[in-house]
Parts: structure tokens; C-alpha cells; sequence
């Protein structure tokens, strides 16, 4: 049920056909599970929060750095050195009082990963590292929890969404090397491919729309092009091959 | 059979600027192996030390991911080849 302030807050959401007071009371009732508060958990937790999400877990170890504010829009100068979950928390309930932040100031990890995601409906992956991607998107997988995947470098992005059982999973598309080290981007970029989570996150909650299920999105800034590309799910897959086909 | 390959921007620098590279070949890895001909300093980042695809490369022909046997795959006359480089930031 939704109150009086909650339906004017959202209204012109609520006004989306599809969208309608269902749509809204499924997101309230929602428990969202971001991992990352960087560049892209920063954006995507930015609209989940602002749409009405219930509940909102971010979870990143890290400290705020100077070098991270070109991006990370929900950290301040201010905040330099203090914990990100810590300012992702005091923004979000800013641009939102009605919905419950968790803040978890810890390194994700097979020891923890578990106990963290337990009881949430969803996961997006807002990482920037491939070793805790491929931790967060086995995770998802052996719990069915479904995945929203984003990465960027430079002026380039990229998103899919992994629905266990029904689409390539992460490791179906990404069978890499782990990569380390800085990478280069601009703040924009994970701008753009933030807010194509969160509207994958939203339509996925709210029931509308069709996602980027076995569709790898690919966001080229430079020229303001996306290209979609078909991708299968691996039945040798070491994530999602023993799944059994639920499509 | 003429290919044309679509290459990550990353690699361009490799390829005196082109993105848009035309080949002839059977099949991708033939098609790989002809533009590591004409630009020999992308075969470090097209192929690892055995000569298997890259780790850290996507092969899409037309749109559709060619794994598991990308060298492998057949392609024809007109296909359109992308090489999408994997990017892990956040």
C-alpha cells in the first residue's frame, strides 16, 4: 500500500502504462543488492533510490579518493578519505527518506559473498574488478538470483542482464583472464551504462519492458553508437552449464 | 570469401588507424590470420602464445557470438565480423 506522499512523490512514474501503483508498490517491496559504490553503483543507486526501491544494500570496502570524484557522483570532496558506503548512505537519503539504505563497508569474497546476498531479489554487478564480477555472477547464479551487469572503459560501456536458468550468464560471454589495474574512464560513460541498470533493474521489478537477456550491449561514447549483440548460453559453462534450461 | 572486420578501437593503433579492415577467408581464424598478415603487431593481441583466440577477445559474426570454436567457424561472402575487447571497469 502505498501513502499519500509516496503516490505524489512517484506520480509521474506511476502515470507510465505498465508502470501504474502495481508497478510501484512492487519496487517499495524490493530488496536490491548493489555491489559497488563507484562509478556505476553510484549512478544506478542514485535512480533506484530516487524510483522508490525498498530496500537499497551497497556494499564496498573502499575509501573515497580524490581521484574517484571525476565519476563517482555520490561522493563529495568532503568525503575524501571516509568510508563510500558511508557517503553513498547520507546522499541516497537525501534524494530519498522513504527508502532503507544498508551501508556494508566490507571486501566481497567466496568466505562472505553468500551471508551478503542472502534474501535479496536482486544483484547488480557495479564492480571493478573481473575476480569479485565472476564471484557475483556465480553467486547469482546458484541462488537464481538475477544479475545486471555493467562495465566501462573510457567512452565505452557495456550492460546485460542474466536471468539464471533462461540467459547467458556472465561467464558464457566473459571466459577472460583476470584483469588488474587502473583503468581509464570518464564520468559519463558509467553515467550512461548506471542508467541502463537501473532502467534494466526497474522494468525487471516493475514486470514491463523486455531486458538484455542473452543481448550484450555495447555503448561506444565516441560516437554516440550502441550495438547489440546476440550472445547464448555455454552449456559447458563452469557457472551456468549445470543449470537446467528454464527458457 | 570477403569479410569484413569490425576491430575494437583498441586496436587500431595497430592498424595505422582502420577499424574497418576487409579480408578474405573461410573461416575466422583464416580471417584473424590475414589481418595479422597486413598488420603483424595485432597478432599479440588477437591470438595467445599457443595461438588460440585471446582470452580477452569476443568474436561476433553478423551480430552473433561465434563461441565456443570461433577460429573454427565458417563465415561467408558479406559477413561482418566484430571484435569486441573485454573491459572490466566500474
Amino acid at each position: 500500500m502505498l501513502s499519500q506522499e509516496e503516490l505524489e512523490r512517484y506520480s509521474r512514474q506511476i502515470l507510465i502504462n505498465g508502470f501504474g501503483e502495481e508497478g510501484q508498490t512492487r519496487l517499495k517491496k524490493a530488496k536490491v543488492f548493489i555491489a559497488g559504490a563507484g562509478g556505476l553503483g553510484s549512478v544506478t543507486a542514485t535512480y533506484l533510490a530516487a524510483a522508490g526501491v525498498g530496500i537499497i544494500r551497497v556494499v564496498d570496502h573502499d575509501k573515497v579518493e580524490l581521484s574517484n570524484l571525476n565519476r563517482q557522483i555520490l561522493h563529495r570532496d568532503e568525503d575524501i578519505g571516509k568510508k563510500k558506503v558511508d557517503s553513498a548512505a547520507k546522499r541516497l537519503k537525501g534524494i530519498n527518506p522513504e527508502v532503507k539504505i544498508e551501508a556494508v563497508a566490507e571486501k566481497m569474497s567466496e568466505a562472505n559473498i553468500s551471508k551478503l546476498v542472502a534474501g535479496f531479489d536482486l544483484i547488480v554487478d557495479a564492480m571493478d574488478n573481473l575476480p569479485t564480477r565472476y564471484l557475483l555472477n556465480k553467486t547469482a547464479i546458484e541462488k537464481n538470483i538475477p544479475f545486471f551487469h555493467g562495465a566501462v572503459n573510457g567512452f565505452e560501456g557495456r550492460a546485460m542482464t542474466v536471468i539464471p536458468g533462461q540467459t547467458a550468464c556472465l561467464r558464457c560471454v566473459y571466459r577472460g583472464a583476470v584483469v588488474e589495474g587502473s583503468f581509464p574512464v570518464v564520468g559519463v560513460t558509467p553515467g550512461v551504462i548506471g542508467c541502463i541498470q537501473a532502467t534494466e533493474v526497474i522494468k525487471y521489478l516493475v514486470g514491463t519492458g523486455q531486458l538484455l537477456g542473452n543481448r550484450l550491449l555495447v555503448y561506444d561514447g565516441l560516437n554516440i553508437k550502441f550495438t547489440e549483440f546476440k550472445v547464448k548460453r555455454d552449456p559447458d559453462c563452469e557457472h551456468c552449464g549445470g543449470l537446467k534450461d528454464k527458457s | 570469401m570477403s569479410v569484413k572486420v569490425n576491430l575494437h578501437r583498441s586496436l587500431a593503433s595497430l592498424t595505422n588507424g582502420q577499424t574497418v579492415v576487409e579480408v578474405n577467408g573461410d573461416t575466422v581464424g583464416q580471417c584473424l590470420e590475414q589481418l595479422v598478415s597486413r598488420f603483424p603487431r595485432l597478432k599479440k593481441r588477437l591470438f595467445e602464445k599457443d595461438d588460440t583466440l585471446s582470452r580477452i577477445l569476443e568474436i561476433y559474426i553478423n551480430g552473433e557470438s561465434a563461441y565456443p570454436d570461433e577460429l573454427a567457424t565458417a563465415v561467408k561472402d558479406g559477413d561482418e565480423l566484430h571484435t569486441v575487447v573485454l573491459i572490466f571497469g566500474g
